[in-house]
């Protein structure tokens, strides 16, 4: 086109026919690739809509099954606990407007299930409180909810299944959230930040399973003064217990002390 | 004691936390303490309930596994043993344990009623054996009760003669039975 410049009065005409034509063109490829997407992405959720409803016993009772069902719609970018907080009886017919996508696929279920996993981290939080200072490993939760309390109430979940119960308490302004320290995750019911000092002590006991002051001064080349105060805080937060009866005060994590307080 | 309770620790399941350490500590921050008790006083009532125990000697049990972890070195003092007591037998309403123990030698603390089950538990327990078994005004004597055959298989079998004589007391007071003749040789008729 630039070689060939028209000359005249007449190029003007010809110019603007031809980036009118280039953008109904445009338009046009643009539209093709929109509803070809879109058909795709019906395709893809009427596919997934099928596979969740065919398999959806299975997401129901296995939780290994459930976790790879949760990162798949993860990855593409669903996500299942999207605005399903406040409908819970509407959303139970299926088809509500607002109907959470677990929702419309599974009747409902779903959506219980993780409000009941998540009833039972809070009740678990809640007890054991006074016991670990609102600091509970997603761990220990999973296993404490797995057993459950009365006999036959165990349920099977996976740590993701926590943690996505926890996410789905967030809406309510619950203070339940999710705090990593070294390369664990807890689950944290009072509201707290930890400073780093905090955490890096906690992550010390997490390995050794208790400090002293002494370990604390030789190991991180802290003061004295600082590795007490760190142990003072976490003593006055509960996160962790004193055994006075060694050589030396230690200190413990209470995490493995669940088991029994049910 | 009518039962020894060397016989039969290997049985005795202890809970996780006895192998805590810090747990034979008192701990200086007070929630975490009430923790603490509980889980105390839940495991002596275990212990004393899995070896039938209803007088715990303190000056006994400091030494017997009970308070005393020797794989651990870790050990409750006297003087914690009875902190531990006194707050069993504090009631709920004034944040004790609900008095689970009793001391029996008033202000010497050395020996305490373990309330695993408190006598009017019991006294539910005993009215609804007579009940279910037809004895109504019948006559027992305390002995059959506690030493009988019949009760071989009960929960009360071989209990401290002075727990049945309580429990019984509380039915005597609810209507539910009579007791009769002299100390030692007691009737008991229930209605």
């Amino acid at each position: 086109m630039a070689s060939r410049r028209g000359v005249g009065l007449g190029a003007f005409a010809n110019r603007s026919q031809a980036s009118q034509s280039y953008a109904n063109h445009g338009a046009n490829l643009r539209s093709t690739h929109l509803s070809s997407l879109q058909a795709q992405l019906s395709v893809f959720q009427s596919l997934l809509h099928t596979f969740a409803l065919e398999h959806s016993s299975t997401i129901k009772s296995n939780p290994s099954f459930r976790a790879e069902f949760a990162r798949m719609c993860n990855l593409i970018g669903v996500d299942p606990l999207a605005a399903s907080n406040v409908k819970g009886k509407n959303a139970r017919k299926g088809t509500g407007e607002g109907a959470s996508f677990w929702t419309q696929i599974m009747g409902g279920d779903m959506n219980d299930f993780y409000f009941e996993v998540a009833v039972r981290v809070v009740e678990l939080c809640r007890e054991t409180r006074s016991e670990n200072g609102g600091l509970i490993g997603v761990q220990e939760c999973r296993r404490r909810v797995g057993k459950g309390k009365a006999i036959g109430s165990g349920l099977e979940v996976t740590d993701d299944d926590v943690l996505r119960a926890v996410k789905s308490l967030e809406p309510l302004g619950s203070g339940f959230s999710i705090v990593r320290v070294g390369n664990k995750q807890y689950i944290q019911s009072v509201p707290k930040e930890l400073n780093t000092d905090q955490a890096t002590v906690l992550e010390v006991i997490q390995i050794l399973g208790y400090v002293s002051i002494s370990m604390l001064q030789i190991n991180l080349k802290w003061e004295k003064a600082r590795a007490q105060t760190v142990i003072d805080d976490l003593l006055a937060d509960g996160l962790v217990w004193l055994d006075a009866q060694g050589e030396e005060n230690e200190y413990w994590s209470p995490q493995n002390l669940l088991d029994d307080s049910g | 004691m009518k039962n020894n309770p060397m016989a039969s620790i290997a049985s005795f399941q202890f809970p996780p936390t006895y192998s805590f350490p810090p747990f034979f500590t008192p701990q200086p921050n007070a929630t975490t303490r009430l923790s603490q008790l509980q889980k105390w006083s839940a495991l002596i009532q275990s212990w004393c309930r899995h070896h039938r125990i209803h007088r715990l000697s303190l000056i006994d049990a400091v030494e017997s596994p009970l308070f005393h972890n020797a794989p651990l070195r870790k050990r409750i003092p006297l003087v914690e043993a009875r902190k531990i007591l006194d707050w069993m037998a504090e009631g709920e309403e004034k944040g004790g344990g609900g008095r689970r123990a009793e001391w029996i030698d008033g202000g010497n603390k050395t020996v305490a009623w373990i309330w695993w089950r408190r006598p009017e538990e019991w006294a539910g327990i005993l009215a609804d054996w007579i009940e279910s078994t037809g004895q109504k005004n019948v006559v027992l004597t305390v002995y059959e009760l506690v030493e009988g055959e019949e009760t071989m298989s009960k929960e009360w079998h071989g209990m401290d003669v002075d727990v049945m004589m309580k429990s019984l007391n509380v039915l005597v007071k609810r209507g539910k039975a009579q007791v009769f003749g002299n100390e030692g040789q007691e009737g008991v008729k229930f209605f």
